[in-house]
Parts: C-alpha cells; sequence; structure tokens
C-alpha cells in the first residue's frame, strides 16, 4: 500500500469516527426531544433539533470531503 | 488426458461465464461486507433522519392546538371536610383525580395517576402528601411536586371552579 493511500484510508476511517460521534449525539438530542415533549416542556425540543440539525451540516459536510477525497484518490491510481 | 483437461476448462469457464453469476455477483462470503464508503453513506442518511425526526418532533407541541376541555361538576363544598379528599374523573371517566381540601379549606386537585410508573395516588392527611404506595413516591399536597421516592415529575393539575357550594373542574394543567 503506498503512502498517500494508507494516508487516504487513516483520514477515511477518522472522519468514519466522527461522522459516527456526530450520530450518536443526534440521537442523544432525539431521546432528549421525546423526554422534553412528555414533560410537556416546548422550549428544549427546539434547541435540541437545531442542535441536530448543525450536527447533521457538519456530517454533511464531511460526507461530502470524503466522497470528493475518495474520488480524488481514485482518479490518482487510474 | 488431454481432452479430459480442455473439457474440465470449458466447465470452467461455463461456470464464470453463467447468466447467474452477471444477475447475483457478490458472492456468499462478500454478502454481509460493507464497504467504509457505504458506512459513510448510511450514517449520513442516518443523520438527516434523525434530524429531521427531531425538527418534527419539536414542531408538534406548535401544530397539535390544545384541546378545549369541559366544565364538569366534580363535588359539592359542603361534601369533603378540611384534611379530607374525594376522587373523580376528568376530563374522561378514564382519569381517574383527586380532590384534597387543606387544612386551610383551600380546594386543589390533581391527576391521580403516578408520574412514576402510573399507579393510582392517595391522600395522607398525617403526612400532607399525596402518596403512590407501589414505590413509596410522595407528592406536596400544596404543589403536586414529587419530594420523595422514584417520581421526578410532579402531577398534572386539575384547575377548579367554585361556585356557590359547587366545585368545578375547568381543565388540566401540566407543569
Amino acid at each position: 500500500m503506498s503512502t498517500r493511500r494508507a494516508q487516504g484510508t487513516t483520514l477515511f476511517t477518522a472522519l468514519l469516527a466522527l461522522i459516527g460521534i456526530g450520530v450518536v449525539v443526534q440521537l442523544w438530542l432525539l431521546s432528549a426531544t421525546v423526554d422534553a415533549l412528555l414533560r410537556h416542556e416546548n422550549s428544549t425540543p427546539i434547541h435540541a433539533a437545531i442542535a441536530s440539525g448543525v450536527l447533521f451540516a457538519i456530517n454533511g459536510l464531511l460526507v461530502l470531503y470524503v466522497i470528493n477525497f475518495d474520488r480524488k484518490m481514485k482518479r490518482s491510481r487510474s | 488426458m488431454p481432452e479430459v483437461d480442455q473439457k474440465t476448462e470449458r466447465c470452467q469457464e461455463c461456470k464464470n461465464k453463467s447468466q447467474w453469476r452477471e444477475d447475483f455477483p457478490v458472492g456468499w462470503e462478500n454478502d454481509n461486507y460493507i464497504t467504509r464508503r457505504e458506512m459513510v453513506k448510511f450514517l449520513a442518511l442516518g443523520s438527516l433522519t434523525i434530524a429531521g425526526a427531531n425538527f418534527v418532533l419539536a414542531g408538534i407541541p406548535h401544530l397539535v392546538k390544545a384541546a378545549q376541555m369541559p366544565r364538569t361538576k366534580i363535588a359539592s363544598g359542603s361534601s369533603i371536610p378540611a384534611g379530607s379528599s374525594a376522587l373523580f374523573s376528568y376530563p374522561t371517566e378514564h382519569d381517574p383525580c383527586i380532590l384534597v381540601r387543606k387544612q386551610n379549606r383551600d380546594l386543589v386537585a390533581y391527576s391521580q395517576v403516578c408520574t412514576h410508573l402510573s399507579c393510582a395516588v392517595i391522600h395522607r392527611e398525617q403526612e400532607n402528601a399525596l402518596f403512590c404506595p407501589c414505590h413509596q413516591g410522595f407528592f406536596t399536597v400544596a404543589e403536586g411536586r414529587p419530594y420523595a421516592g422514584p417520581p421526578t415529575r410532579p402531577l398534572p393539575r386539575i384547575k377548579l371552579e367554585v361556585h356557590e357550594d359547587e366545585i368545578f373542574a375547568t381543565g388540566v394543567e401540566v407543569s
């Protein structure tokens, strides 16, 4: 495995872990939202939804970066 | 011998080029293999789904308007002496509630359903508390706030109106 490819694999794995952490935090926010709704509390779900949206945006940007990076790697190999 | 070899070779070729191999190109051993790329796409889709669910849940309280509560007569004032309690149902017959007249003759009413695991709470005059016998939960009579045991949320309060000697329930207040 070439150095560039090895670096790419490490980067890919690290980003995968980051996105995974983001999704876990989103799941926690979702459970907090449900809990707040059952307590008839209206402000917490809005803040949780905004935070979840921000996390999705970050995850989406990371995924786009990963896909672009992957494409570049493939192009440089061929 | 060369003939047999030729046949075997041809047969192997047949297997590799058979129609079903084109239709099912993934081998049995690779069936459950997920690549990092697929995992990233799956996580991104999951992230979108969770964010969407969160927004939908946040919008529910703003979309669903509070239902109009009926005004129901629940007891007559003279039938409940100070420090005692009475049971009634509000807003439907499936929603048990408890009405308590405090020592200072003020009236308070709460849902009888414990906010821990839905057992029925009872009034304990000696402790001036609403008590859940299932898991030893205690709520204050003044506010319905939990102060001992496993419950963490207060009891929903029933809004009351007193007209002459009659007591009416007019709504439910969840804090």
